[in-house]
């Protein structure tokens, strides 16, 4: 009885949380710089809840993220400008296409048990690698710009002259990709890699190809990162070898750490509220001073890691439960009462 | 009654650059058999484990299991041939619930559909029930040994190594560890082999016990004859021992 109320309750938080995102862009629509900093907001919610499955769950400190979303939006973009296939189909070859250097880079380091320290830098070097590669490859890349048909909008070419489009189709690929996580957290996918991030061998000898399940879990994430690549070369209407950014793949796994490891929306909290934190820091600090907008974001990380170092989930738990408690107290008196009559 | 070996290792030698952990070791576990693993400190007999598990790669000899050559077999692929085992410092998955632990073994034979059936079974069989929500790292060392314990019997394995699974635990403990173990083997007809220095363990649990000593296998033989073997007396209390 209690356990049901209880499961009720969270539904009918997350149905609010899911009105609330739907019904924002109705009212915030004329102002479209807000409008664009909450796209970049679900941009980063989507690609933090991606690496939860890697990062969170298999344990492995992936810092190629960037990687896989510029190989994404290349392919997309390259796709549009030079045969003329919609976005919408150039997004998933641009999945595709990341999966295939997720297999290339993952079987090694995976079939020789690359962790930590070891693997975050074999995956950030491949961002840096690839950026160089983008770079000096003319025909598709290059140091200038290269900008997708202007002028048009149109659903073909995925070109709008509005951000709201945007905002719900990264909207729908944020609560896909939070359904993905769910779908192989209670899966033996997903107890088996939250196994493999605590220790590896004695997984192996019950019976769990350890190689194949982090396989699986980084090809998952790259599909993920590849395809929002696609998007992310539309909403800014070109490409460059910059999007291979490395600040940005570190990013990405801070959210996800920051957000509670093993909490399926725990990095999308945490790329909600640090995000918008940011682009406020960035709004209100960025005409004083250069950068003093990331001092203060780093200082508020440091304070992070240092007072709530499980992430912002185990607090916003704590405080569901209290608020619980507060209510049902309310409601019926608080046990001593009950006690005493 | 006619039994034939379900394990067989041949002439095994494991070497660490220039120390050699393992050398020319051989020894036979039959089917329905408690086999005792027994050597002073160093001897090799977590390396065996090991090299036996797939763990590590021996460089000489052969492992055969069930008349399958395992020889530097993948460890997964080793448990999934009705083989898995239990670690001397105990690796439990702090972050996970004793529930989700013993189902990640579980589903070495099983789908999502049928995982839960096995889990319960287990966890009932363990004791397992009042802790079966808890995180494993919030347990103690006698409860973490029968999660590990749980946690291999959940794969379904036909043999279960144990190494050192009653370091650490009181009279108790032991006593209740050592029936489990008896009453798996003679109900579940599961095979055992197990590494330990608890001598009340071996002395009362194992049919046969295999010495080891600097690599070596220098004794087979029943619990009575190997406590009257004069080179396992020398082994583990030197020569003088056995001049007394």
């Amino acid at each position: 009885m209690r356990a049901k109320t209880i499961i009720k309750g969270r539904y009918i938080l997350i149905f609010c949380a899911v009105v609330v995102a739907l019904l924002l862009p109705l009212v915030l629509q004329s102002n479209q710089y807000v409008m664009v900093l909450m796209t970049t907001v679900l941009l980063y919610a989507v690609l933090a809840s991606a690496w939860n499955i890697i990062g969170g769950m298999a344990g492995q400190l992936d810092l190629a993220a960037a990687a896989y979303l510029g190989l994404g939006a290349f392919t997309t973009g390259t796709l549009l400008i030079r045969w003329n296939i919609t976005p919408w189909i150039g997004m998933f070859v641009g999945g595709l296409v990341s999966v295939v250097l997720a297999m290339l880079i993952g079987f090694p380091l995976f079939g020789f048990k690359i962790k930590e320290l070891w693997y975050a830098l074999s995956s950030s070097a491949m961002v840096v690698v690839l950026q160089s590669v983008f770079m000096m490859w003319r025909s598709v890349g290059g140091a200038t710009e290269r900008y997708l048909p202007a002028g048009l909008s149109t659903w073909f070419s995925m070109r709008f002259d509005t951000y709201t489009p945007y905002y719900y189709i990264m909207f729908v690929i944020l609560m896909i990709v939070l359904f993905v996580n769910w779908r192989i957290r209670y899966s033996k996918l997903g107890y088996s890699l939250l196994a493999l991030g605590e220790d590896e061998d004695a997984v192996e000898v019950l019976g769990v190809n350890s190689q194949a399940s982090k396989l699986k879990a980084l090809v998952i994430y790259a599909f993920i990162c590849g395809v929002v690549g696609g998007v992310y070369t539309c909403l800014y209407g070109y490409m460059h070898p910059s999007f291979f950014d490395t600040s940005m793949s570190m990013e990405i796994a801070i959210l996800g750490i920051v957000g509670g490891m093993g909490f399926i929306y725990g990095p999308a909290l945490a790329a909600i509220i640090m995000v918008s934190f940011r682009e406020y820091l960035r709004a209100n600090l960025g005409g004083q001073m250069a950068g003093l907008y990331l001092a203060v974001y780093a200082v508020i990380l440091i304070l992070m890691a240092l007072f709530q170092p499980r992430g912002f989930a185990p607090l916003l738990e704590r405080g569901i439960k209290r608020a619980r408690t507060y209510f049902t107290e309310l409601r019926h008196g608080r046990p001593a009462d009950v006690k005493s009559q | 009654m006619d039994v034939q070996p379900m394990l067989k290792v041949n002439n095994l030698t494991k070497k660490f650059g220039n120390l050699v952990a393992v050398s020319h070791a051989s020894f036979e576990v039959c089917q329905g058999e408690i086999i005792g693993l027994i050597g002073p400190n160093g001897a090799g007999k977590t390396t065996l484990f090991n090299a036996i598990t797939g763990l590590y790669k021996p460089e000489e000899g052969t492992v055969i299991f069930k008349d399958k050559d395992i020889t530097g077999w993948l460890p997964h692929n080793v448990c999934k041939l009705g083989m898995s085992r239990t670690f001397q410092v105990t690796r439990a998955f702090v972050h996970m619930t004793v529930e989700d632990t013993v189902r990640v073994g579980a589903y070495n034979r099983r789908s999502d559909k049928n995982a839960q059936e096995k889990v319960d079974q287990v966890v009932k069989l363990c004791e397992l029930t009042d802790i079966r929500s808890k995180v494993c790292g919030d347990l103690g060392l006698a409860q973490l040994r029968k999660v590990e314990l749980a946690r291999a019997l959940a794969t379904e394995p036909e043999m279960l190594l144990l190494d050192e699974a009653g370091a650490g635990l009181n009279a108790i403990e032991l006593a209740v560890f050592m029936d489990l173990i008896k009453k798996l083997n003679r109900e579940d007809l599961i095979t055992f082999c197990v590494v330990e220095h608890v001598m009340q363990m071996v002395m009362g649990l194992c049919h046969r016990i295999v010495v080891l000593e600097s690599g070596t296998v220098i004794a087979t033989g029943t619990p009575s004859q190997i406590s009257s073997d004069p080179k396992v007396i020398e082994a583990y209390l030197g020569k003088r021992a056995v001049a007394c």
